[in-house]
């Protein structure tokens, strides 16, 4: 892998993200960076989902949201340090991402899809009547969590930092697996999965295995998206409109792409808070952003990495 | 005629410049698309409607001179992480010095991490919940009456009515009305009163059928409850139809608005906790009265005041009587002349709590109760508690105004 170009450019990226909101102390790019990590972070992971192994995943706001919780209920009622209670979230939702998956993945197509939707609306009203949780009016955490971190302003660069990392290791588990034999595997159960059983795949472990891995790090950026925000309540942390625009992203990019959905991510997010902050487009943005996404979806069908590699077939190789 | 109006152009032309480089910025988000875009409408008309109006008096007065108000403002999409940047960049590249809320609680929280680490002024008038105010935040000021005193009005009277009245409480299962009917619970079983229900229903219920026959057999006098306008509007109608002989009804936010009125005679009796009314009576001393606020509100937006253009406001004539007061636009003498702050306003007596467990929370405002009530062969909300502030006396039964 590493004497693959792409493996760098991932490196240069990530170093990109991170050195230059810090060049003189640049917050206001630091904020619009954050989100677009978290885009990026959430279409990559859908994307081993949604583009490798061919199930579309509604829910995946799910690993995000119930990351968010327990990581903010580990700081906020039983004071663990912000590490512990990140791993925690990470390895928790991960685990329960397996055993719902061994269940919902038995499902395909439309039923699975539906399924995933189930799963948020079950979890979220778990959280909104789950007493510990704050039930429907959530959580909120003082600013004084943020002391350990050498108080609010020093924190959050602390979370960019820890985000740009999850970013990053979402970019490499994308590009480690579809490198790999499960990605090849997984990429079969795409194409076809009776196929790909009747070759060997063991399919129903794949793909249980491949819905926990996307749980990992969208739990572990929801945990810091929402401990940046000292507050957390079932209607944000569940909000399927989020999971939407991950698919969106996923296709505007170029699904299976892991360049393309991570660019995908970036220029989406860049084209939201551009559009709303601008003072010729703020006030009809959304339809600005209607039709840009129209006119993608009409010439662009296979996404942006399509007609990239289209138009440069070499680039096949670079950007994977 | 024609003469003095270029006059009076020319004169602005002229005395325009002299204060153009003395500008006070107010940053704030409203939240113009997603699910909170039409209850942060209000608020949003009370902010400009107060810009409007400070600087078509010249501005806010420092010392010798005036500061003219100048507006930042973006749309945060309903959203607690947009807040965060868009609150970012009002503070860093717009360089706001004060900052209005966005509205709901859920999107305060968010932007107070980021104002209390700047140091910023934020005053709140579109988040009723306490909890923002209990976790140490030194520059967050709310000049509403908080989510655990909303009901406390209709418990004082109801119990007034009937000391032993039996309550039963359906509410929308959402953060703010939990928390209004929670406390709502405490403070009627303190005040000898009974709770014979107590129940939440999913924010998207349409048909309340089953919950009114349940409310029947629970022999309640009293009803308490709601959430929203279409589920509120919802269980009045179907209490009336149903006949459920409630002596009392006590419903949040649905009647509050005007639409109410069409529901006819299942609208008659009701009453609802409301932060301020077109009747109410303070004696301001500071800012328009109440009847001069309303006026140039319906001039400007034909339409009628409601509490959040009232409440939004506010916050712009709380904010500017503590830059007057602190003769400075520091923020910590206005903070400081905020926490010192007790005056009335056409909004009602305003006075912020200073313990740190507290900072910032509303302790003078007082919520008023609005009953529907037929004056005059015309339905219509009237004052009815407390009782100095009333403009008409409270029915008990609810059959006595029929």
């Amino acid at each position: 892998m590493l004497r693959r170009p792409f493996f760098w450019i991932i490196a240069l990226v990530i170093a990109a993200f991170a050195v230059l909101p810090s060049i003189g102390n640049n917050v206001e790019l630091r904020e619009s960076l954050v989100l677009a990590a978290v885009y990026i972070t959430l279409a990559s992971n859908l994307n081993i989902m949604l583009g490798y192994t061919g199930y579309i995943n509604f829910g995946s706001i799910v690993f995000f949201g119930l990351g968010g919780y327990i990581c903010i209920w580990l700081v906020y009622a039983h004071s663990w340090p912000l590490a512990a209670s990140l791993l925690a979230a990470g390895v928790g939702v991960s685990f329960l991402a397996l055993i719902f998956g061994l269940g919902i993945l038995r499902l395909r197509g439309a039923f699975f899809a539906l399924s995933t939707i189930g799963i948020v609306e079950g979890v979220q009203a778990f959280a909104e009547n789950f007493t510990p949780w704050g039930g429907s009016s959530g959580i909120y955490i003082s600013p004084q969590v943020f002391q350990p971190l050498g108080g609010s302003a020093q924190a959050l660069w602390v979370i960019y930092f820890l985000l740009i990392a999850v970013m990053g290791a979402s970019l490499y588990l994308s590009y480690a697996i579809k490198t790999s034999k499960f990605g090849l595997g997984l990429l079969a159960i795409g194409q076809n999965e009776d196929a790909a059983a009747i070759l060997g795949v063991p399919t129903p472990r794949y793909k249980a295995l491949a819905y926990s891995a996307s749980a990992f790090l969208p739990a572990i950026a929801g945990g810091l998206y929402f401990f940046k925000g000292a507050f957390i309540q079932p209607s944000d942390a569940f909000d399927l409109t989020l999971s939407t625009e991950a698919i969106v992203i996923c296709m505007l990019g170029g699904q299976g792409t892991v360049a393309g959905v991570a660019l995908g991510a970036y220029l989406y997010e860049e084209l939201r808070g551009y559009l709303l902050t601008s003072s010729t487009f703020a006030n009809f943005q959304l339809t600005i952003a209607g039709v840009l996404l129209l006119l993608i979806v009409l010439f662009f069908p296979s996404g942006l990495m399509g007609f990239l590699y289209s138009r440069f077939p070499r680039l096949k190789r670079v950007l994977e | 005629m024609k003469r003095l109006c270029l006059l009076a152009a020319a004169a602005t032309l002229f005395a325009a410049p002299a204060f153009a480089e003395d500008t006070i910025t107010v940053g704030f988000t409203d939240s113009q698309t997603g699910p909170l875009n039409v209850d942060s409408l209000g608020q949003q008309r009370g902010y400009e409607f107060w810009r409007d109006e400070v600087n078509a008096a010249g501005g806010i007065k420092v010392g010798d001179k005036k500061y003219t108000v100048k507006f930042v403002s973006y749309d945060d999409q309903s959203v607690g992480g947009r807040v965060q940047q868009l609150y970012t960049r009002l503070i860093n590249e717009d360089h706001a010095q004060f900052l209005f809320s966005p509205y709901s609680s859920g999107l305060t929280a968010p932007a107070a991490v980021i104002s209390e680490q700047y140091g910023k002024i934020m005053i709140d008038s579109g988040g009723a919940e306490e909890k923002p105010f209990e976790l140490g935040n030194k520059y967050l000021f709310m000049v509403i009456t908080s989510a655990s005193h909303y009901l406390s009005g209709a418990v004082e009277a109801l119990k007034a009515k009937d000391p032993h009245a039996k309550i039963a409480m359906v509410y929308s299962d959402d953060p703010f009305s939990k928390a209004v009917l929670t406390a709502a619970k405490q403070q009627a079983l303190a005040a000898g009163l009974q709770v014979v229900m107590d129940e939440s229903y999913s924010p998207s219920t349409t048909d309340f059928g089953p919950i009114v026959n349940k409310i029947i057999s629970s022999n309640a006098d009293a009803f308490m409850g709601g959430g929203h306008y279409s589920d509120g509007a919802t269980l009045a109608r179907q209490m009336h139809d149903q006949k459920a002989g409630m002596k009392w009804i006590s419903i949040l936010v649905a009647p509050a608005d005007d639409k109410f009125g069409e529901l006819g005679p299942a609208a008659l009796g009701v009453t609802v906790p409301s932060q301020w009314e077109l009747q109410v009576n303070y004696k301001p001393q500071f800012g328009p009265t109440t009847a001069e606020f309303a006026k140039a509100f319906q001039d400007k937006f034909h339409a009628k005041a409601d509490y959040h253009a009232a409440s939004g406001y506010t916050s712009g004539v709380v904010l500017q009587h503590a830059i007057e007061q602190a003769g400075s636009i520091d923020p910590e003498k206005v903070a400081a002349a905020l926490n010192a702050t007790d005056i009335t306003t056409f909004f009602g007596h305003v006075k912020f709590m200073t313990d740190p467990g507290h900072h910032g929370l509303q302790e003078a405002h007082k919520m008023v109760l609005a009953q529907w009530q037929n004056t005059d062969g015309k339905l219509g909300r009237q004052v009815v508690w407390p009782l100095e502030a009333k403009s008409a006396d409270l029915i008990y039964p609810i059959s006595a105004s029929q």
